[in-house]
């Protein structure tokens, strides 16, 4: 079974985000740079299915700037066995990305895809729908649990209303949600071994997609500073400055 | 002047900086000269060393050494600058940490150094007062002192807070590999220890064997050692990556693997290849917990006098004596224990080396195995391993377990692991110097005072870009050192600077972290009031400042 692992190359979830000030955008420069946390989950999860015995092969495949290789070589330090990049300067959206992965995956074939329901930075949650629907294959997303068995998998999704547990046969999209599992830290052994494993990189612009934006962004503004907050003496007092900002 | 006027400027600044430290570097070398003739002059007699007069004229000596250690960081640094700018990689931040460095270091090296806060070596005490001067007051160093102003000071401050997520505030110039290292271990340091640290300490618990388990299967304990042993084949940069981060979580998780390194050194040095097929493989795995067992209660810098005694009865030896100081000695397994061998002798040359296998302890029974007793000696901080003085009567070592099989080779055995052991800590300096740096800017970014930050005050910021410029110094220095080491080269000279200086600066910023706390740094409950108390050890173990200083001066005179 071989398993294609989408990443993204992200702000660090540590970085407290700063907004450029013409508000065109988030300020880069010197910013720390990482994959995106559901990404990791989904190549914990791959990796995992590998060391069971069940995966023979992990792909971990990225889109973007040439430094995006220091993301997949994360990915092969955590156990991915080889690697593909292809490089735009563009920032893609959900679409474009969905057009280039279902690409990858008609040169690949892999029996399934797992990837993270959504990247922090864009928040769009939509790249792992959009490649089902593209491939016409069955969906699983928000996994908090992967079981492989018999060319089959069943995934248990959080929903709003608990878990749901879903049989779908492979190949077959699987987004990954934030408690399927914890990642590991690359060790590391596997960081020296993870140097000798090939990354193929090639330019995204060679598929044909349309990588054009069609979204267009308008204004990127930081989130309204909190004001300080006063103090009351009374339950009384504190009714009447409720009424008084007309919250109740 | 337009706005895009002005970042030309900035830009221009940048580009030229590299090219003058580089000049302002060749400027100090006459400096250097005069002051080891000056110490020369007054040592040595018929082309020797004269011992008597080398303790009569420490003074003289260390600040050579101080001085040699301040040039030597200059030098470094200047070489890193120049490689970051031709990579395209040398930013404002790295070009203002330069300026900042370069003229505080520089006007030291005219006015004084700092050996203690108590101690300081002036020019005249070395002979090099117009030397010195002269080097100082030329034009080029005066250039880069003159852009040391409050202003650039205000703008690194900020670019320092906006250093946000990186592991390291300047690009260190290391390869992918190496930032991937530490890329893994800054991330494990704050996940799985920094939240947990200041706990430990409070409670003078151990480090949790969780933890341990953990970095033997991230591979700590067999970093440096061939893949041969279980190891990952890394170079020492790697080593002073991995310590930096995790000492940066907390110094006992960082000084966990310095007793793999040093018991791992010795085994290889003393190339016995049974000892090496059995040994290497348990202390990479983490199977074999070691520790070092050198020091006694009247033997710490003096090595040579050591009184534990180990008698050859048959197929074992036979140890009497006390040892003190030993770090983690309940939890070992193996204890690296450096014996007299040869009772006929008062110096080192009866000295040799056992692999002396232990039971591991419980804290009901920390010391179980027959002929062997300990007690814990409680301690300020770098805590998590506890600290035992240990007595042995009757303790057998199998004459198998001779290191390299030849006895009187103690001595050297261990002095081949100094190196190692010095750039170790020198870059466990650097990770406890960094964490002061990270919490004392937290705490300044997030306590208002008179309306402000108080990180808009000039003087606490000025205080995190101090912390930072010496850091990236001492950083470059201990780099090269490993690099050294990694080459094969020689290095001690080396090592000893980069501990020298890294422990200085580790207690500057932890005491300087602190005083930007106020009276809350000096309650227990806030965690940079431990970073103090473990940055405190720093300049005491692995060869005392003062000893450090020493070994320098005795490498500058042999020149």
């Amino acid at each position: 079974m071989k398993i294609l692992v989408p990443v993204k190359r992200v702000i660090d979830y540590n970085v407290k985000v700063r907004v450029k000030t013409d508000e065109t955008g988030v300020d880069l420069a010197n910013v720390k740079m990482s994959m995106n946390p559901f990404c990791e989950i989904a190549v914990e999860e791959a990796v995992r299915l590998k060391e069971k015995g069940i995966a023979t092969e992990v792909v971990a495949v990225s889109i973007g700037v040439t430094p995006a290789q220091e993301t997949l070589r994360t990915a092969l330090a955590m156990g991915a066995d080889r690697a593909i990049l292809l490089t735009t300067d563009v920032d893609p959206e959900p679409l474009a990305v969905a057009k280039l992965l279902k690409a990858v995956f008609e040169e690949e074939k892999p029996d399934a895809v797992i990837m993270g329901k959504q990247a922090i930075d864009g928040d769009n949650n939509a790249t792992g729908q959009m490649l089902a629907a593209l491939l016409d294959l069955p969906q699983a997303t928000f996994a908090s649990e992967v079981v492989v068995e018999g060319g089959k998998a069943k995934v248990t999704r959080e929903v709003d209303g608990g878990l749901q547990t879903l049989e779908v046969a492979l190949p077959a999209i699987i987004t990954v949600d934030l408690r399927l599992n914890e990642p590991r830290f690359a060790s590391l052994p596997n960081i020296m071994k993870a140097k000798k494993k090939p990354i193929d990189i090639k330019e995204a612009s060679a598929y044909g997609v349309d990588l054009a934006p069609h979204l267009k962004v308008t204004k990127v503004t930081e989130p309204p500073k909190r004001s300080a907050g006063i103090k009351v003496e009374s339950v009384g007092e504190l009714v009447a400055k409720l009424k008084d900002a007309g919250v109740i | 002047m337009t706005m895009s006027q002005a970042a030309e400027n900035v830009q221009n600044q940048i580009n030229e900086l590299p090219a003058l430290l580089t000049s302002a570097v060749k400027e100090l070398k006459p400096v250097r000269d005069a002051a080891v003739n000056f110490a020369k002059a007054k040592v040595v007699v018929d082309g020797k060393i004269d011992r008597k007069l080398v303790d009569k004229e420490q003074h003289i000596l260390h600040g050579l050494a101080w001085y040699q250690t301040y040039i030597s960081t200059l030098t470094e640094t200047a070489k890193w600058a120049n490689e970051l700018a031709s990579a395209g990689a040398f930013t404002e931040i790295e070009a203002n940490l330069c300026v900042v460095l370069f003229a505080d270091y520089l006007s030291d090296i005219a006015a004084g150094i700092m050996m203690t806060q108590v101690e300081r070596i002036r020019p005249t005490d070395l002979g090099i007062k117009s030397v010195a001067q002269a080097a100082i007051d030329g034009e080029i160093c005066q250039k880069i002192i003159a852009l040391n102003t409050q202003e650039l000071k205000t703008r690194t401050a900020e670019l320092i807070h906006q250093v946000q997520g990186r592991a390291t505030i300047e690009n260190t110039g290391l390869d992918e590999t190496l930032e991937m290292v530490r890329d893994t271990f800054f991330a494990f340091a704050n996940e799985k220890v920094k939240p947990f640290a200041h706990e430990w300490h409070l409670k003078d618990d151990y480090i949790p064997m969780e933890i341990i388990d953990e970095l033997a299967e991230l591979g700590v304990f067999g970093l440096t050692l061939e893949e041969e042993y279980g190891g990952s084949g890394l170079g020492k940069r790697a080593m002073c990556v991995v310590s930096e981060e995790l000492s940066r979580g907390y110094i006992g998780v960082g000084s966990l693997g310095t007793r793999a390194e040093i018991a791992c050194e010795l085994i290889i040095n003393g190339n016995d290849e049974e000892q090496k097929a059995h040994y290497l493989p348990k202390i990479a795995s983490g199977e074999i917990l070691p520790t070092a067992v050198f020091t006694e209660p009247n033997t710490g810098s003096d090595l040579g006098s050591l009184q534990t005694r180990a008698v050859k009865e048959g197929d074992k030896y036979v140890i009497t004596g006390n040892k003190t100081w030993i770090t983690h000695a309940a939890r070992a397994d193996l204890m690296t224990l450096l014996v007299r061998t040869d009772p006929n002798t008062n110096n080192f040359k009866g000295l040799s080396m056992l692999l002396a296998e232990k039971e591991r302890g419980t804290d009901e029974n920390p010391f179980p195995t027959k002929g062997m007793t300990g007690g814990e000696i409680h301690v300020l901080g770098y805590r998590g391993m506890k600290e035992f003085e240990l007595g042995f009567d009757g303790f057998e070592v199998p004459t198998k377990n001779l290191l390299g099989g030849v006895e009187g080779m103690g001595f050297k055995h261990l002095m081949a692991t100094f190196e190692s052991a010095r750039i170790q800590t020198a870059a466990r300096a650097i990770g406890v110097a960094q964490n002061a740096l990270d919490i004392g800017l937290q705490y300044a970014t997030e306590r208002k005072q008179f309306g402000d930050y108080i990180y808009a005050f000039p003087r606490v910021h000025n205080k995190i870009v101090q912390m930072a410029a010496e850091i990236m110094g001492v950083r470059q220095l201990t780099y090269f050192a490993a690099l050294e080491k990694d080459t094969g080269a020689r290095c001690d000279l080396e090592a000893g600077m980069a501990k020298l200086l890294a422990a200085r600066i580790a207690w500057a910023c932890a005491d300087n972290a602190l005083q930007i706390h106020g009276g809350n740094g000096f309650a227990l409950e806030y965690q940079i009031s431990r970073v103090l108390c473990d940055a405190r050890i720093l300049n005491i173990f692995e060869g005392a400042g003062e000893i450090q200083a020493q070994v320098i001066a005795r490498r500058l005179l042999e020149e």
